[in-house]
């Protein structure tokens, strides 16, 4: 098929999946009217900076930058999708047009889940609110931050680093479900060795709203106080807007192997679902978004002459002073190998083995790239 | 046309190797090593990949 019989293609979202699938849809030579709608004012940014350099350091200010966009699409910018009619192939924007296409990219993300509608409980998901929420930090009110997964724990870090006193509520130990007990013990450490106060929850946390104050109640009963409140407990795509086209399940939009949902309509980022060796699910990672744009973007201009999606998981957080770099499956369970350095805290080199031959390497405190790390996770034979 | 590199914003990610290994890589101490500051034409969608994937925006090309 000639690229000329894509016609006119939209991209809706302006994060990095939609601006990966942009610019790969140039790349493979589509020359054809382009549109992309982002909601946000912004250009697209990155968005792992927000809760790392940008909110801890005050100087960082162009940490999320990235490079100007090459794909010279059309750009609509703070305008949202509200509709799509698949039948008409037509995006309805709440600016009140009707955007026709002939094929279309779904790159609209996810948002921030809330606890409650309570305008107290601040959320880290967007540019505008780490921007909020590193302007608030500047006079070090007392924090208590709901959550204890990455994106939790990179808050309370950055709220400790800002002279706040902090206390972070999570369900179980931090990071045990997203990296396994071993790494999750190495943070908690470096966490608790910095001044952060833990709370362990059996269930969910819930914000107070019958007070002035910030009140977070457990489920013992107890309550913890503060200035502010951040809660990192997970997102939701934002698959509103397609719910009467069939596209969804469980709020997600399902993808082959290659990203698309349909022939004429792929689904990138956050809000896909797609064929991984665990199941089909949301991996909402930056390198992931990145991996499914560019396999999509090539199959919805050539079809199943595209190659298929071949992800590879690549995690990498930094907090408490730590940093670590993960490739291959996460969590794991175990004790790993150091390869380098020795248990404790200090740099390392791990790897983990598993049943099925493959393993997990992660790498704290050092400069070690993707591709040694990928080399490790390949099985030994 | 080249690919410019803002050495203090690497960290050594190494996720544009991944992308162009033909024109970078890490060395040993995960430095990154432009391989092929100048670029021909046909190099140029590998290293807007490159470009891309950084999540600390490091690269560019000029």
């Amino acid at each position: 098929m000639s690229t000329a019989a894509a016609g006119r293609i939209v991209v809706v979202g302006n994060g990095i999946a939609g601006l990966t699938a942009a610019d790969t849809l140039r790349e493979a030579g589509f020359d054809g009217d382009l549109t992309i709608v982002g909601d946000e004012p912004h250009p697209a940014y990155s968005r792992p900076a927000l809760s790392k350099a940008l909110l801890r350091d005050r100087n960082a200010g162009t940490a999320h930058e990235l490079p100007p966009a090459g794909h010279g699409a059309t750009e609509l910018l703070g305008v949202r999708a509200t509709r799509l009619d698949l039948d008409r192939r037509l995006v309805a924007l709440d600016d009140g047009t009707d955007l026709p296409y002939d094929r279309l990219v779904l790159a609209t993300g996810s948002r921030a889940r809330r606890l409650s509608g309570l305008p107290g409980e601040a959320t880290l998901r967007g540019l505008d609110d780490a921007v909020a929420l590193r302007d608030r930090l500047a006079s070090a009110p007392t924090v208590v931050v709901i959550g204890g997964g990455p994106l939790g724990m990179e808050i309370a870090s950055a709220c400790v680093g800002s002279g706040c006193r902090t206390t972070l509520v999570s369900q179980g130990t931090p990071l045990t479900h997203q990296l396994g007990p071993h790494l999750a013990g190495v943070f908690v450490s470096a966490a608790l060795a910095s001044g952060l106060t833990l709370v362990r929850t059996g269930t969910a946390a819930r914000i107070d709203g019958t007070t002035d104050a910030g009140r977070v109640v457990l489920d013992s009963g107890e309550a913890v106080e503060a200035e502010l409140i951040v809660s990192a407990v997970g997102d939701i795509p934002n698959t509103e807007w397609l719910a009467d086209t069939g596209l969804t399940a469980n709020g997600a939009v399902p993808v082959d192997v290659r990203g698309l949902a349909r022939p004429d309509v792929a689904a990138v980022g956050d809000l896909a679902a797609f064929p991984t060796p665990h199941g089909v699910r949301r991996v909402p990672l930056w390198s992931s978004a990145i991996e499914q744009a560019r396999t999509a973007a090539r199959a919805l201009l050539h079809g199943d002459q595209a190659p298929p999606l071949r992800f590879q998981p690549y995690f990498w957080t930094e907090q408490f002073g730590l940093s670590l770099k993960a490739a291959g499956r996460l969590p794991t369970a175990g004790e790993p190998a150091y390869l380098e350095g020795e248990p404790g805290g200090g740099p390392a080199l791990m790897r983990w083995s598993h049943a099925d031959g493959s393993a997990t390497a992660a790498a704290l405190g050092l400069r070690v790239p993707v591709p040694r790390l990928r080399r490790m996770t390949e099985p030994t034979t | 046309m080249k690919i410019v590199l803002d050495r203090p914003r690497c960290e050594g990610h190494g996720l544009c190797e991944e992308a162009a290994p033909q024109l970078m890589h890490l060395d040993e101490h995960g430095e990154l090593v432009l391989d092929r500051e100048e670029l021909a034409d046909t190099d140029a969608s590998t290293a807007q990949a490159a470009v891309r994937v950084c999540p600390v925006a490091a690269l560019r090309i000029a």
